[in-house]
């Protein structure tokens, strides 16, 4: 504790005896109870779940589960009912993370603009996400019941009753709502400060130099953009990845598994089947399959264009 | 956004563009708007005006707080300030800890310093709700079912927070340190008495990740308390549905409840929050 020089010039490979003891005493303190919280509650359970994962699926009273190898994940990708899973949850991601991303984009320039009122309209798009996520499913769930008030708004617009999370084809594009309705506005936040960090003078330039409206929106603002839009698309596609409340509050994965998110069908394996080998199986399988997605979001993002 | 209007096809665009604005607006404040309206209405007036649709359907005819006074005279009382408990032990601790972890990673020099922060940016790679079942498991052996600590524990070490902090701590010049360390402060001081009070926006940042992250939390509260009185007011209410004593009016009451908490929080702090995580936390 008693030597406060730094040395002027910093190499990148210092020596151990380099370090200020007490520095470095300290930092272990500071960091002790953080690293060890995200040890045991992040890096062990998902290190545990890979463990699991390679266990056998049948698991008797009384006898301990016996390394299996593969032989979950070669049932999983066998099975049909896995497979549609699989598919469900790619469709619903694919249609989900787009949607909400250019409808969060449009919003966010629509919003800054010179419009009357223009924060009290950005307040209403935010209201939706502070409901919490377990809450938001069970006002859907009354307003679109099929004696509920969007059912009879239909009626009076001559449209008739739609039967909603009771419908195989309509019960995922239901869900696809309800998390859009909590999610839009919440990105559109983040995208409306991307937008107020380009420098006015760029785009006044541009008008000056006769750019119209979409030439100055595709070159000017959408490259300068990149940035917050890789958050929210990245951010967007993990949070639909692993998509639970909806599901568990109001489809239960049905009508005829049409709703049946791998996040979802895990969670029933652990806990209804009791089956945890198989349920780590997919929880890792989906792990990957996201990781992989976000990975290409971000070659995609940083290679199509420089700044 | 450009130069001059070119008078009435300008005013024209200004006015489409405002009746857009409201109509997209309006419909997403819609839905939030009937859950408020319907927890101040008396409960059997919720889905009546309903055929044929009448502006009461949204709309009170009637005024009520009994809805209110039913969810806090019953167990729900409870769960919201169980919510609030935990949220709010989860914010302290965790801005403690996230921030001296932050600080070491930024300010402190010791070795293997960029694998410590690996460490950190793998782990919130893994989204917590991935992993939840596994913990779940190991947390019942460990007796932390239905425990004020097997909700907290799991919330406090961050590794999105700790990273906006330290994208903020390095932008505090280093003199600092430097002049506090001649003049003959301790580590602690320099973090507690220079750092933290300098870095008042990064703060209110990671404390509100840590708020979310537990006020929206819902699998993990569904895997680990099976006792009713110790659950939290979002789950609490979705089990609530369904039952015997259940009434679209207390529901309604406690999702207000539940949802005007965070608004108001979020509304008031929302700049600080979305500058950390978009702008500075995404800053390399």
């Amino acid at each position: 504790m008693t030597d406060a020089k730094t040395p002027p010039r910093r190499t990148k490979r210092r020596r151990f005896d380099s370090f200020d003891r007490g520095e470095v005493l300290a930092a272990l303190l500071f960091l002790a109870p953080a690293l060890v919280a995200l040890a045991l509650f992040r890096i062990v359970p998902a290190a545990s779940a890979l463990v699991t994962s390679l266990k056998n699926s049948v698991v008797l009273v009384g006898v301990s589960s016996s390394f299996a190898g593969l032989d979950n994940y070669k049932t999983l990708l066998t099975s049909s009912e896995f497979w549609g899973s699989v598919k469900t949850t790619l469709l619903f991601v694919a249609i989900v993370v787009p949607a909400q991303t250019a409808a969060a984009l449009a919003l966010a320039v629509l919003l800054t603009q010179k419009i009357p009122l223009a924060r009290a309209w950005r307040l209403f798009l935010f209201l939706p996400f502070s409901v919490p996520l377990g809450i938001s499913p069970l006002i859907w769930g009354a307003a679109l019941r099929p004696d509920g008030i969007v059912n009879s708004a239909l009626v009076a617009a001559g449209i008739g009753t739609q039967p909603f999370f009771t419908s195989p084809t309509q019960a995922l594009p239901s869900i696809m709502l309800v998390v859009s309705w909590i999610g839009v506005g919440y990105w559109m936040v983040f995208l409306i400060a991307g937008l107020q960090d380009i420098p006015n003078t760029y785009l006044e330039a541009a008008a000056i130099d006769g750019a119209n409206w979409w030439h100055r929106f595709w070159h000017i603002v959408l490259p300068l953009m990149r940035r917050p839009l890789a958050f929210v698309l990245v951010a967007n596609t993990v949070a639909n990845f692993i998509l639970f409340a909806p599901i568990q509050v109001l489809t239960g994965g049905g009508p005829r598994r049409s709703t049946n998110l791998i996040m979802f069908d895990a969670y029933q394996n652990a806990f209804v089947v009791g089956d945890r080998a198989t349920a780590s199986a997919q929880v890792v399988i989906l792990l990957i399959i996201m990781l992989s997605i976000v990975i290409l979001q971000f070659r995609l993002l940083s290679a199509d264009g420089r700044a | 956004m450009a130069r001059k209007g070119r008078g009435l096809g300008r005013f024209l665009l200004r006015y489409v563009l405002t009746v857009l604005a409201a109509v997209v607006a309006l419909m997403f404040f819609l839905p939030f708007f009937w859950m408020v309206s319907s927890a101040f209405r008396p409960a059997e007036e919720i889905f009546a005006f309903l055929s044929p649709l009448s502006p009461y359907a949204l709309i009170p005819k009637t005024l009520t707080l009994e809805n209110f006074a039913q969810l806090f005279g019953g167990r729900l009382g409870r769960n919201v300030f169980n919510s609030v408990l935990i949220t709010v032990l989860t914010v302290t601790i965790g801005l403690v800890i996230c921030s001296a972890a932050a600080f070491a990673l930024s300010v402190l020099r010791f070795p293997f310093r960029s694998a410590v922060f690996a460490v950190v940016v793998v782990s919130f790679l893994i989204p917590f709700d991935a992993i939840a079942i596994p913990l779940a498991d190991t947390f019942r052996t460990l007796g932390l079912q239905n425990t004020y600590a097997g909700l907290v524990l799991p919330a406090i070490g961050d590794g999105l927070a700790i990273f906006v902090l330290r994208q903020f701590f390095m932008g505090i010049p280093q003199e600092m340190k430097e002049a506090a360390r001649v003049d003959g402060a301790g580590w602690w001081t320099i973090f507690w008495r220079i750092y933290a009070p300098l870095s008042k926006p990064a703060l209110i940042g990671a404390g509100l990740i840590l708020f979310l992250g537990q006020w929206q939390a819902y699998l993990w509260p569904l895997l680990i308390i099976t006792e009713p009185s110790m659950q939290v007011a979002p789950v609490a209410l979705s089990q609530f549905v369904g039952q015997y004593e259940f009434n679209f009016g207390a529901l309604f009451a406690g999702a207000t409840v539940v949802s005007l908490i965070p608004a108001v929080i979020l509304l008031s702090l929302q700049p600080y929050f979305v500058r950390s995580v978009s702008s500075q936390g995404l800053k390399e």
